[in-house]
Parts: structure tokens; C-alpha cells; sequence
């Protein structure tokens, strides 16, 4: 096995989130926490209850995600017709009008890439957990990808709320939010948080576990 | 780790972390309970919130879509059709529907369902709308009736009338004419109502029209109030010139039903929902009375009965009492007899009966005729009434039936046949000359012209014998008896000159007898005078004259 380097938490070194200050961690207890002494921040060496959290917000993802796709997302009343649209009911209907490359967008923004970030979340915490030494480079991409690409879910809630702006035609055409944007912006704004609270040195630890 | 910053120390001597106690329950678990509670908030609204769901059958589909046709009831939402398939049969489409939670109560068998589309008729647009937004399915909810899941929708939507101010009526008429679910009711040219459905009555033998007559109009219907059918235009033509009767011009292309109440009633009582009226054809008749008392009279006839037919009138000196119901030919089996047996309905109401110097108004106890007056029909008979054919056009060869008073009719009994009191009759004036002249003819007949003839040669041959004998005695008279006649006459003549010298105004006898006959008078008067005084003075018979005594 190659020689590698020791970390910081190896070496019982932990940086201020705040100060950046290095000092050393002492063991404490599971009900204690480390505090800076410089500037009073509290310390952890990986960030603090990563998987707990990550695993929350991605159940409550989960559970907003059934009403973003169930109910309307908008509702669009043109000349005394309202139809009320869901993200999957707009998808098929640009799809049955020909203009598949909208509907690809739609899909791949709004429906594909949030259920792929549940897959990646809960694959990377189930792997973390159960201290997987496999493939870790490949899943820290995952988790690079899963970053990156949640932002982008957004655009449905911008295009919805442009149009509301745009189309106030009154009784000719109007374009009203339903309440799916509500839980579809809720399912974006909280995969990305759950992103952000995982921790993807917690996929490497396992290795380091391994070698010691 | 800048190593030639003296400052700096080696990571050895990194300052220590101070120590906290900390919450052991993580706040981050609030986030997906507060998840669960909003998403089990969610179901549990779109579970409570969902009602029934229903399954309407059309005709087809036009126009409507899953997922985007709704159902609504005054143009409230109550429900948005789901799915639509084809029927198994391929008969028709089923639309299965969901309604809202609180519209459960109003699916029976009673509410009805009918799809909107932008409808363009005379005299009525309505849907257009629809024209832009696609169709919606309208529904018209009852409160009554059985639970039902499934309905068949209507393909023309009906009259919504339900929870509107008003009233509804039945009007019963023999055909339905031009007449349809939507046709105006007018009073006095104000539109006042519409016919809102029409089916055929029990016995199919006639139609019943429901019409709704808004408020506050109706309460212009009275029970005595006529309906009449005021499609197109009623044209008269009388001896007071045309007259044209229409409603709007609406009814003259569609149809209409107007009303009014006849001039010779009072207003009345206002009609009750669903009274029952009949639909006359035309104003006209509409303005007839009525009567309620009908009897049935069979008559029979022993002629011709062409131009006789069903509907014509039964008159009495010219006024209309009935007309005639049926007419059918009785053939007797025993003898291969024919006769006409024609029923005829007559209206005693008709008639104003005369009691004792007071009119009776119509519906009178006192009709003049009728199963309950057998007696008085006996009465009418007994006087001379009879029935008769006549003609009523001599063009057209139509004849009617005429009641009169015959003083010489035969007499006639008043029987019952087939349940009908039969009427006697009596032939047509016509009939009666040929009757009598076959009479007349049959009688001349009968008279012996042969025997006659020989009779009277006989008595020629007589009668020439005897004026042969006159004759030869005539020569006789003529030859002996004149000239002795002559000498006759002479000598009567010289006798009567002999008498009148005797007796002639100057002749001596002459003289004397007038002489005789002047004293034979003066004698008389003093006898007359002797006679009177002892008349008076009796005693002087035996005493004397008085004027001699002393």
C-alpha cells in the first residue's frame, strides 16, 4: 500500500470555519462541542451530523416531490377555457406538438435531474454509511455532478414565473402559478441543501479507515 | 505553513479546542416531519375532496376532452371529465367524470347531463362562448330521485327550469305541429314562457306539452285560460274581409304557443302547477266554449250517406248541438238488411233551456237531452222531432244531420242500442218525393185500365143507341106535334083576352068589387070601434051605451 499523507483529522487538527484557525481537537464526549479559541466558532472535522441532515432533507425532498408532479403547475385560462397543467402533462404536450427538444428540457430539468439527485444522495449516503471502499473518485464525481446540476432545476419555476409576468391578458389569456411551483421550488432549493450538507470527505474516511 | 515566520508555531503546539456541552437530538429532523405533515395534509385534502366519480354516455365525443371538460352547473364548476372511452358496442362514448364532494347529493337518476355546444337556432343563440373555449358538459341537478353513478347524457340540451320563479303547465293536443322543446309562449305577444319538453300521453293518442311560464306571468294563466298553437299565420277570410292572426315572427318560423282567457269569463281562480289545459289549434277555435256534458245518440239511416263523415255538424233549426262521432254501415244477419248507423255526439250545454220564464244559464239541469232525460228525449220525439239528412253544400255534396219538429212524422219509439239511446229519423227531403211518387205510382198501378176501357167502349155503344133514339123521337116532335101546339097557343090567346074584358081595370066587375070591398071596410071599423068600447064597457051589453042615459 502507498504511503500517503497524514490528514488533519489523523493528525487531531481542526480548522475554524470561521478564523481559519488550526488547532488541535480534543476528544469530546457525543453531547460536546469544540469551540475555537480564537474566535469562538464552533469546530467540527467533518461538517457536523452530515449524513443525519443529508438524509432528512432528502426525505423531505422526496415528500414535496409527489405534490410537485401531482398537482398543477400552472394554470393557463385562454378565452373562458382554464387548463391546468401538470410538469408531466406540459412535457406530454410538447411532445405531442412536435416541439420535442422543449419537452426534452422540460423532462431532463424538471423531472429527470431532481429524481437523479435523490438517486445519487441516497446512493452516496447509503455507500458512506455502510463504510464502502469502492470507487470513491467515481462517487466524489457524483457528488461534483449533483452540485453543479441542481441549480438548473430552477428554470421551470423561472420560465412559470416569466409567463405569469408576461401573459396577464386578462380575459383573453392568463397564466396562473400552481400550487406545484410552490413544492417543485421547495424540492430544488432542498436537494441543494442537501448537497451542500453532505460531506464528500466522509466518502474518502472509509478509505483511510481501511489503511489504518 | 510559512516555516520562515518565527511567529509561527510547529502544529504541535496548536492551541487547544475549548469544550461545549451540545444538544444530542439534531434540529434537522423538524424538516422532513414538517415535510410529512404538509404532503400528509395534501393527500388527506385530495382524498376528502374527492366525490363522486360518474359515468355519462354521448352520442360522441365531439368537443369534449379528459382532463380538460368540465361539468358545470350554472357556470359554476362541479366536476371535470377524466376519461373518455368507447362504449363495448362501439354504440356510443362513455365520459367518466369527476365531481366535486358536496355535488353527491344531487347524482340521481333525475339529473341531467347534456354537452354545451355554441347552438345557432331561430331565435336563440347560446354557447357561443363555447366556441372559443370548447365545449363544457352542462348538468341540471335534482335534489330527488334514486343515487345513480352512471347517466346518459342528452344531445340537446333541455329548458333548465329547475329553482327559476314559475309555473309549469301541461298542455294536451293532437299532434304536435310545428311545435318543439324551445317554442315561445306568448301572452298577448309578450313572450312569457317556452315549451320545455312534449312526449305522447299513456295511450300514445295524443301529445302532452310541459311548458314553464315565468314569473310574475304566471299567474296570467287562469283555470279557464285556452291555449292555442300560434305557429305561423292564421289566415281568415269571412265576410268581414281578411284577418290575419300571428305572434312574433320568431313563431311564425318556429312554432308558438300563446294563451288568453276567452272573453266570456270572469277572470278566475290563477291555475295551479301542472294544471292540465288543451292546446287548441287556432285562436278560433280556441274562443269556443266549451261544454262538459256530452251525450251519444245512434241514428240510423236507410240511404246514401256519401258527404257524411265524421266531425259533420248536428244542427237544430240551424244552431250547432253536436256533430257526428262515427258512421258505419249494420248489416242483419237474418235478413241481409242494411242500414247506417251513425253515432253523433251532442252538447246539451248547448241549448239554454227556457223554465219557467228563467233562462238557465249553460250547464243547465234542465238539458234537452241525455241518458239521465231519457223521458224528456221521449217528450221531444213524441212532439215530432226527428232526425234528418240534409245537404250543407250543394258543391261539395257534404251533408249534416238536422233535427226539426215534424207534426205529421209517423209516430216513434226512443230505444237503446248498443248502449246508445237510438234517435228516430226521417228520410231527406229528396228521399221523401221519390218515396211519395213511388207512392203515387204504385197506387195508379193497381187501377184496372183494361177492364176500364172495355167498360167505357161499352157504354159508348150504349150511349150511341140511345142518342139515335132521341133523334128519331126529335122527327116526330117536329112533323105532328108542333103544328097542334100552334093552334094551341092561339086559342089561349083569344081566352085570355076574353078574361081580361071581364076583368079589366074599367070592366063593371072591376068597379063593383071595389065598390064592395070600400064598404066591407067601413063595416070593419065600426065593428073594430064597437069591439074596443065593449072592451072597456063591458055593462054595456046589458046596460047600454052610457052616452044614452040620462
Amino acid at each position: 500500500m502507498k504511503a500517503t499523507l497524514a490528514t488533519a483529522r489523523q493528525l487531531g487538527l481542526v480548522s475554524c470555519h470561521d478564523c481559519h484557525l488550526l488547532t488541535h481537537m480534543p476528544q469530546i464526549a457525543r453531547h460536546q462541542a469544540a469551540l475555537c479559541p480564537r474566535c469562538g466558532c464552533e469546530l467540527h472535522q467533518r461538517k457536523p451530523n452530515s449524513i443525519i441532515r443529508t438524509w432528512a432533507l432528502v426525505i423531505t425532498a422526496m415528500v414535496f416531490y409527489v405534490p410537485a408532479n401531482v398537482l398543477p403547475m400552472t394554470i393557463t385560462s385562454a378565452l373562458g377555457s382554464t387548463q391546468a397543467d401538470t410538469i408531466m402533462s406540459g412535457v406530454i404536450y410538447f411532445m405531442h406538438h412536435g416541439s420535442w427538444e422543449i419537452a426534452l428540457v422540460i423532462f431532463t430539468a424538471s423531472i429527470f435531474v431532481p429524481f437523479m439527485k435523490f438517486i445519487i444522495l441516497i446512493y452516496l449516503l447509503l455507500t458512506v454509511q455502510f463504510r464502502s471502499i469502492k470507487r470513491p473518485s467515481d462517487r466524489t464525481r457524483l457528488y461534483r455532478l449533483t452540485e453543479a446540476v441542481g441549480r438548473w432545476s430552477m428554470v421551470d419555476i423561472y420560465v412559470v414565473t416569466i409567463l405569469i409576468a408576461l401573459v396577464k391578458l386578462g380575459v383573453l389569456a392568463n397564466i396562473e402559478a400552481g400550487p406545484a411551483a410552490i413544492y417543485f421550488a421547495s424540492v430544488v432549493v432542498i436537494t441543494m441543501i442537501a448537497a451542500e450538507s453532505f460531506d464528500p470527505r466522509l466518502i474518502w474516511d472509509a478509505l483511510e479507515e481501511q489503511h489504518e | 505553513m510559512n516555516e520562515g515566520n518565527s511567529n509561527v508555531k510547529p502544529v504541535e503546539q496548536a492551541p487547544q479546542a475549548q469544550i461545549r456541552t451540545k444538544r444530542s437530538f439534531s434540529i434537522i429532523w423538524v424538516v422532513p416531519v414538517v415535510a410529512l405533515v404538509i404532503g400528509g395534509w395534501l393527500a388527506y385534502k385530495a382524498w376528502s375532496e374527492k366525490g363522486p366519480e360518474i359515468k355519462i354516455s354521448f352520442e360522441s365525443a365531439d368537443g369534449l376532452e379528459a382532463n380538460k371538460t368540465k361539468i358545470k352547473f350554472k357556470d359554476v364548476e362541479i366536476g371535470t371529465l377524466t376519461a373518455i372511452d368507447l362504449k363495448g358496442d362501439l354504440s356510443g362514448v362513455v365520459a367518466t367524470a369527476e365531481m366535486k364532494k358536496d355535488t353527491a347529493r344531487y347524482m340521481n337518476d333525475k339529473t341531467q347531463f347534456w354537452v354545451v355546444r355554441a347552438r345557432v337556432a331561430a331565435g336563440e343563440v347560446s354557447g357561443l362562448g363555447t366556441l372559443f373555449s370548447g365545449a363544457y358538459i352542462g348538468c341540471n341537478p335534482s335534489d330527488e330521485g334514486k343515487p345513480a353513478k352512471e347517466f346518459i347524457g342528452l344531445e340537446k340540451p333541455p329548458i333548465v327550469t329547475s329553482g327559476q320563479p314559475g309555473r309549469h303547465f301541461t298542455l294536451s293536443a293532437d299532434n304536435l305541429g310545428s311545435l318543439d322543446v324551445g317554442s315561445p309562449v306568448y301572452y298577448r305577444g309578450i313572450k312569457v314562457g317556452q315549451v320545455i319538453a312534449y312526449d305522447f300521453d299513456d295511450q300514445a293518442e295524443s301529445v302532452n306539452l310541459t311548458i314553464f311560464v315565468h314569473a310574475p306571468y304566471h299567474e296570467k294563466v287562469m283555470q279557464d285560460s285556452r291555449f292555442w298553437n300560434a305557429s305561423g299565420i292564421d289566415l281568415t277570410l269571412n265576410t268581414e274581409g281578411v284577418k290575419v292572426d300571428t305572434q312574433s315572427l320568431v313563431s311564425i318560423m318556429l312554432g308558438g304557443v300563446a294563451f288568453d282567457l276567452p272573453e266570456m269569463f270572469e277572470p278566475s281562480q290563477p291555475a295551479e302547477q301542472n294544471r292540465s289545459f288543451k292546446l287548441y289549434e287556432n285562436r278560433e277555435s280556441s274562443n269556443e266554449r266549451t261544454y262538459t256534458v256530452k251525450r251519444y245518440y245512434m241514428m240510423y239511416f236507410n240511404q246514401n250517406v256519401r258527404g257524411l263523415t265524421p266531425g259533420a255538424p248536428v244542427e237544430i233549426m240551424g244552431i250547432k248541438l253536436g256533430e257526428v262521432v262515427d258512421v258505419k254501415l249494420e248489416m242483419n244477419a237474418d235478413d241481409l238488411s242494411a242500414r247506417i248507423a251513425v253515432l253523433v255526439l251532442i252538447e246539451p250545454e248547448r241549448i239554454d233551456t227556457v223554465v219557467e220564464h228563467r233562462v238557465a244559464t249553460t250547464g243547465a239541469k234542465h238539458s234537452v237531452s241525455g241518458e239521465g232525460s231519457k223521458d224528456e228525449v221521449r217528450q221531444l220525439v213524441a212532439k215530432g222531432l226527428r232526425a234528418q239528412l240534409k245537404t250543407g253544400s250543394l258543391l261539395t255534396g257534404q251533408l249534416y244531420i238536422d233535427l226539426d219538429f215534424y207534426k205529421n212524422a209517423p209516430p216513434a219509439k226512443v230505444e237503446t242500442a248498443n248502449g246508445h239511446l237510438v234517435f228516430p229519423t226521417i228520410p231527406a227531403p229528396l228521399e221523401q218525393i221519390v218515396q211519395k211518387v213511388d207512392k203515387i205510382l204504385e197506387k195508379f198501378n193497381k187501377v184496372p185500365l183494361e177492364k176500364i176501357g172495355k167498360n167505357l167502349q161499352e157504354a159508348v155503344a150504349t150511349l150511341t143507341l140511345a142518342l139515335n133514339e132521341i133523334k128519331t123521337m126529335s122527327g116526330n116532335v117536329n112533323g105532328e106535334t108542333l103544328p097542334k101546339v100552334n093552334a094551341t097557343l092561339e086559342e089561349l090567346q083569344r081566352t085570355l083576352k076574353g078574361v081580361e074584358a071581364t076583368l079589366g081595370a074599367d070592366s063593371a066587375l072591376n068597379y063593383n068589387v071595389r065598390t064592395i070591398t070600400d064598404e066591407l071596410s067601413a063595416t070593419l071599423r065600426s065593428v073594430r070601434s064597437l069591439v074596443d068600447y065593449l072592451d072597456r064597457n063591458p055593462e054595456a051589453l046589458i046596460f047600454g051605451k052610457e052616452g044614452n042615459k040620462p
